[in-house]
């Protein structure tokens, strides 16, 4: 069995890491599925997916931290005119922050809810914002009810 | 702060529900990345630090048989948000351009004139078809910015963007508001020159070379017309601009800030200088 649900929003800031954990939760219990995965990707190449303590203070030292490790003012190659876009491509480093983060999450899937540490979080990490950004939330496994299961 | 130079042509509101506009958008005037809801162009402007941007348009009906958008598309959007300060266009070659043009100020409430001679393809200069546009201007009150320099637009041509090709109208209408874009890279020197010379002309800074905007305007201005240019002769006629969204209006405003203006030239270019082009009082919210 195989959920795929995509999941749009809209971000404010240049680097906000977004709570998505909520969405998670609700799209795993109610897919019907019992035992299996769900895997949690971005859709774009700007961005990047964390899990970490869901705390204000670390998110905001998460955004610094990556700032920091890539500055904004470097001789990037990608600091040109874009053609296939039309517009200038001076965003190499929201291209190299989400590089380090990595664009995927995944978490067991068993009795029909999501297997992950209390003080996990999952975060959508906008790196180029603000912009309207989609990520696909995938449960994959056996159905609930005795479905799939013999 | 106000952003003198922004084309809301990939507001998703605008562009989906006209297939007509949004083939303009990518053949005519060469952007092909997805358009964006309206929210985020003003999120965007938050992030920037932008208070308010002039939104303008291209009227290319005779050359290309669009409009980039209507001047009714420009005021809708600006009744949509008191942030947005809308201008009109039309085009040059019809025969009521100028009838259009006073209809656009006096009925929609739209602030001044956009003309593109690049991707109009005509002379900035022509007495019949430009001048009427530039004395109708003066008679509303209103600023013209005029595209001067390269045109990133593949139906763009440069060889009507000299800023050289506005002196005589710009000299004949002493009375009149100009704003070359893009410190008419590459002929800053011309748009320079102009400035220097004729105190009606104003220079905005969305230039768009290579690299990025930081980089560009160290290269432009830095190493080219030299701050101290600006200081000393045109504090009064330097206005930020953005080329949104050719040009990330955040990464625009931080190579604003690396340029090392005055506090006093900076505010000027961000606000002042606009807000009395615009007639706004204030300059931002």
């Amino acid at each position: 069995m195989s959920v795929l649900r995509r999941v749009t929003i809209l971000t404010r800031k240049e680097i906000e890491l977004v709570d998505i954990t909520p969405e998670i939760v609700r799209t795993v219990e109610s897919s019907g599925v019992e035992d299996g995965t769900v895997f949690v990707l971005s859709l774009h190449t700007t961005t990047g997916l964390a899990v970490n303590e869901g705390l204000p203070d670390l998110e905001a030292d998460i955004a610094d931290f990556l700032a920091g490790l890539v500055p904004e003012e470097r001789p990037y190659r990608h600091a040109r005119f874009l053609h296939s876009d039309g517009q200038m491509a001076i965003n190499a480093p929201a291209h190299l922050r989400g590089s380090m983060l990595g664009f995927e999450a995944f978490f067991p899937v068993a009795g029909g809810k999501i297997v992950k540490g209390s003080r996990q979080t999952v975060y959508f990490v906008e790196l180029d914002g603000p912009q309207e950004r989609t990520f696909a939330i995938h449960v994959v496994g056996e159905p609930g009810g005795g479905g799939g299961r013999d | 702060m106000i952003d003198a130079h922004a084309h809301p042509l990939m507001v998703r509101e605008l562009v989906e529900g006209d297939p007509a506009l949004a083939r303009a958008v990518r053949e005519v005037w060469g952007l092909l990345f997805p358009p964006q809801p309206l929210e985020v162009f003003l999120r965007e402007m938050d992030e920037a630090g932008v208070d308010r941007a002039v939104l303008l348009p291209v009227d290319c009906t005779t050359a290309h048989g669009c409009c980039l958008p209507g001047n009714e598309a420009i005021a809708r959007l600006a009744e949509r948000s008191d942030r947005f300060i809308g201008f009109a266009s039309v085009d040059p070659a019809l025969p009521d351009a100028e009838r259009r043009l006073e209809r656009a100020v006096r009925g929609l409430g739209l602030r001044g004139l956009k003309l593109d001679p690049a991707l109009q393809r005509f002379d900035p200069g022509d007495r019949e078809r430009a001048f009427p546009l530039y004395r109708l201007c003066g008679e509303l009150g209103v600023p013209v910015v005029v595209h001067a320099g390269m045109s990133w637009a593949p139906r763009g041509l440069a060889s009507f963007a000299r800023p050289f090709l506005l002196e005589e109208a710009v000299q004949s209408f002493p009375g009149v508001n100009f704003v070359l874009p893009h410190l008419g890279w590459p002929w800053t020197g011309e748009a320079l020159m102009l400035a220097l010379k004729y105190r009606n002309v104003f220079l905005d800074t969305s230039v768009i070379y290579a690299r990025t905007p930081r980089e560009a305007l160290a290269k432009v201005v830095g190493e080219g017309i030299g701050v101290p240019a600006l200081e000393g002769s045109i504090p009064g006629q330097l206005l930020f601009g953005s080329n949104y969204p050719r040009q990330d209006m955040r990464r625009a405003v931080r190579g604003l800030k690396s340029l090392g203006l005055s506090d006093a030239l900076y505010r000027a270019a961000t606000a002042g200088n606009a807000a009395r082009l615009l007639g706004l009082g204030g300059g931002a919210r």
